[in-house]
């Protein structure tokens, strides 16, 4: 995440593009070796375990990056606009915080 | 002349005085010696006579003194003064008067004196003959006496003969100084005839006295002496001692001499027929014979006294002898007489043409005199008035040198009192002068104030002016380096120096506009060039801004962000000034005013963008704001820099 260099802001996007691609990859080749090895020990060598843990690997980078583009998008909690003032939980940090 | 004359006479007079006082002595001595003569038969009476020798001496001195103290004032006083008793004495002379009493009236109070002690004598003798010898030595004591008195008064009168003679002489001698000769001897002998005369007749009266006490030879003898008195009497005016520097006029004294030397013998001639003639006589030979008859009497009259009746017969012999003697005296004196005043007339005459010629000579001589005094007198007066005219010159040369010195003290005090106004004079002048040239100076001073305050003035404004071309330059070179430049490069010397300038003319809204700049870190940094943030712009941030065009404000996730991604690349491309609130109207504006050159306009539009876009563009933006601020600052500045100088102008 830090770099020496600091980023301009036009470039941020490119980054966080750069940087899930790099998170997918790396989750996804250890859940496929995590698979292998399942498969390869536990389960004598049978394909599903490779497929579930790629898969799970896959997952994991997806979350991660969607995180990375939406900060708010937090589990559990819902950002409401602005707009329709109904929603009481954590109304306008999020979005403050995002603006600026 | 005068003087030697008065003194002449003061010598002669006292020659005289001092003869008389010989003359008196001789008297006395003669006086003592008759009584001497008559001491030796009666010896045991030497206390008596000693006695009555000093007191008729200390008598005779006493009143003797008295009269010539009368007479002699400077003897008064030393009698007065020196002699005992000489006060009293002469005190009871001025109560008797003695001073006042003249020689006729001692002479008749003696005679009175002398007749009554005849009478009383007589008297006695009559009264008792028996005591003949007692009435004898009364009578020889009265006698005495009364020949004391008589040889006083002869004495007296001696010596006014003598006076008279002196008187005589003195006036003959100054009369006639040089021809007295004969008149003076004539006189002398005369006078000393007569002297002589009147001694031989005391002497015969003593004798006569001595031979006939009572008798009547007596008062023939008075009168004689009563008769010579008076004609000297006269004289008595001249006894007196003259006054200094008085004398009797030569023409007054000398007439009446030769009348009154005559007299004498007319006047004893006169009474005589009586045997007085006799004595009158006493010159002629005859008398000698006479006296040897009456000394003849005398011893025979002393030899026997009985015989008193016989020398009536003498008597009348002598009798008859001295009537003829008297006749023939008469007669001898007639003729003398006559003869005498035939001379005395020839000497008058004599003496008169004398007198004349000696007047003559006086008053030739007086004339001399008077030229010579007259001479003496001019001489004196010229000498006199040389004398007072070198006097009168000294003085004024004194004056003249007093004057001098006094003008000189006054031209001095002028000269000083001229230096002093001139002084002042010179001193008003310098005043006057400085007072001019200090209003000259006051006014150039004034001048020069205004010049001064015109440069002064001027050099404000030129300070002013180079004050603003110093901004106005500093505001450039600020400017030229901070925006016109190609580069990025920091501004912050540029801007101190701008901010001195307009730190000097407290510009508040220029030192307000600097601050805000100042406390930035923009000067430090620098501003982008509006080319490369035009350039920036197209080439970088527009693109990539449009990418994210579609992704929604809120909850863009990655599905969001890829769909826009693609989609974006399939839309039409917008260009230049176009309406609506999208983000890619929005680019295509700011784009079109990036091409005007229009930064605020692009930067207004840009800033408008909202969500994912806006935070693409913030560095953009970042820049684009400061170097918009910059460009306000020094817009800011510069309008000031151009009001300062439009003020100044």
């Amino acid at each position: 995440m830090s770099s020496s260099k600091p980023v301009s802001s036009e470039d941020i996007l490119g980054q966080k593009y750069d940087r899930c691609l790099a998170d997918f990859l790396v989750k996804t080749g250890v859940g496929f070796s995590v698979g292998v090895v399942a498969s390869v020990i536990l389960f004598k060598r049978r394909t599903f375990p490779i497929a579930l843990s790629t898969g799970f690997g896959a997952g994991a980078a997806y979350s991660d990056c969607d995180r990375s583009f939406n900060p708010a998008r937090i589990p559990g909690t819902r950002i409401i606009p602005a707009a329709s003032s109904a929603s009481p939980v954590v109304p306008a940090e999020p979005e403050h915080k995002h603006q600026l | 002349m005068r003087y030697a004359n008065s003194s002449a006479s003061k010598q002669v007079a006292s020659a005289i005085r001092r003869n008389d006082f010989g003359v008196f002595r001789r008297v006395a001595r003669r006086h003592l010696a008759t009584e001497s003569t008559a001491a030796p038969k009666k010896k045991p009476r030497i206390v008596r006579r000693i006695f009555f020798a000093t007191a008729t001496l200390t008598g005779s001195f006493y009143v003797g003194s008295a009269f010539l103290a009368f007479n002699n004032p400077d003897y008064y006083d030393f009698f007065s003064e020196h002699v005992p008793l000489g006060q009293t004495m002469l005190e009871y002379g001025e109560a008797n008067h003695w001073d006042t009493m003249t020689l006729h009236s001692a002479i008749d109070y003696t005679v009175r004196t002398a007749t009554s002690l005849k009478d009383f004598v007589t008297e006695k003798v009559n009264g008792a003959p028996t005591t003949v010898k007692e009435v004898k030595t009364m009578a020889e004591k009265t006698a005495h006496d009364a020949k004391a008195a008589t040889i006083r008064t002869i004495a007296a009168s001696k010596e006014r003969v003598k006076d008279v003679a002196a008187h005589v002489k003195t006036d003959v001698q100054k009369g006639e100084d040089k021809v007295t000769g004969k008149a003076a001897a004539i006189a002398k002998h005369q006078s000393e005839e007569l002297i002589e005369g009147l001694s031989d007749l005391v002497k015969k009266a003593e004798e006569a006295l001595a031979l006939k006490p009572g008798s009547s030879s007596n008062p023939p003898g008075a009168p004689t002496e009563n008769e010579s008195t008076p004609e000297f009497k006269t004289t008595d005016v001249y006894e007196a001692p003259l006054p200094v520097g008085f004398e009797p006029p030569p023409g007054f004294s000398r007439p009446p001499t030769p009348k009154k030397e005559p007299p004498p013998p007319k006047y004893v001639d006169l009474p005589l027929v009586a045997p007085a003639v006799s004595d009158l006589a006493s010159s002629e030979p005859i008398i000698s014979h006479l006296a040897g008859t009456i000394d003849n009497l005398a011893s025979f009259l002393k030899s026997n006294p009985e015989a008193a009746s016989r020398v009536t017969d003498v008597l009348d012999l002598a009798k008859a002898d001295l009537s003829s003697l008297a006749q023939r005296i008469e007669g001898a004196k007639e003729e003398e007489r006559k003869g005498l005043e035939t001379m005395l007339d020839e000497q008058t005459r004599e003496y008169t043409l004398k007198l004349l010629e000696v007047e003559m000579e006086a008053q030739d001589r007086l004339d001399n005199q008077e030229e010579e005094f007259r001479k003496l007198f001019d001489l004196r007066q010229s000498q006199l008035v040389q004398t007072y005219r070198q006097k009168l010159e000294e003085e004024l040369k004194t004056q003249t040198d007093l004057i001098n010195e006094r003008l000189k003290n006054e031209v001095i005090a002028q000269g000083i009192e001229l230096q002093r106004r001139w002084i002042r004079e010179i001193k008003m002048r310098v005043e006057e002068e400085r007072g001019g040239r200090l209003a000259k100076i006051d006014e150039l001073s004034t001048q020069l104030k205004r010049i001064e305050r015109v440069a002064l003035d001027n050099s404000a404004y030129l300070d002013e002016n180079i004050r603003i071309h110093a901004l106005w330059s500093a505001i450039r070179a600020l400017s030229s380096s901070a925006l016109s430049s190609h580069v990025r490069k920091p501004f912050r010397e540029e801007l101190r120096v701008v901010r001195h300038i307009s730190a000097a003319r407290e510009d508040p809204v220029v030192s307000a506009a600097l601050e805000t700049l100042e406390t930035s870190e923009i000067p430090d940094i620098g501003v982008e060039p509006f080319a490369d943030l035009a350039s920036w712009y197209t080439t970088s941030v527009a693109p990539k801004v449009s990418t994210v065009a579609l992704v929604p404000d809120q909850d863009a996730g990655l599905l969001s962000h890829l769909a826009s991604h693609l989609l974006s690349s399939f839309r039409f491309k917008r260009h230049g000034l176009v309406e609506g609130n999208d983000v890619l109207s929005v680019l295509s504006r700011a784009e079109y005013y990036l091409n005007e050159k229009d930064l605020d306009s692009a930067t207004r539009e840009l800033n408008q963008l909202s969500g994912t876009a806006k935070v693409m563009l913030n560095d953009w933006l970042e820049a684009a704001r400061k170097r918009l601020e910059v460009e306000q600052a020094l817009e800011v500045v510069h309008a000031q820099a151009t009001l300062a100088s439009l003020l100044i102008v």
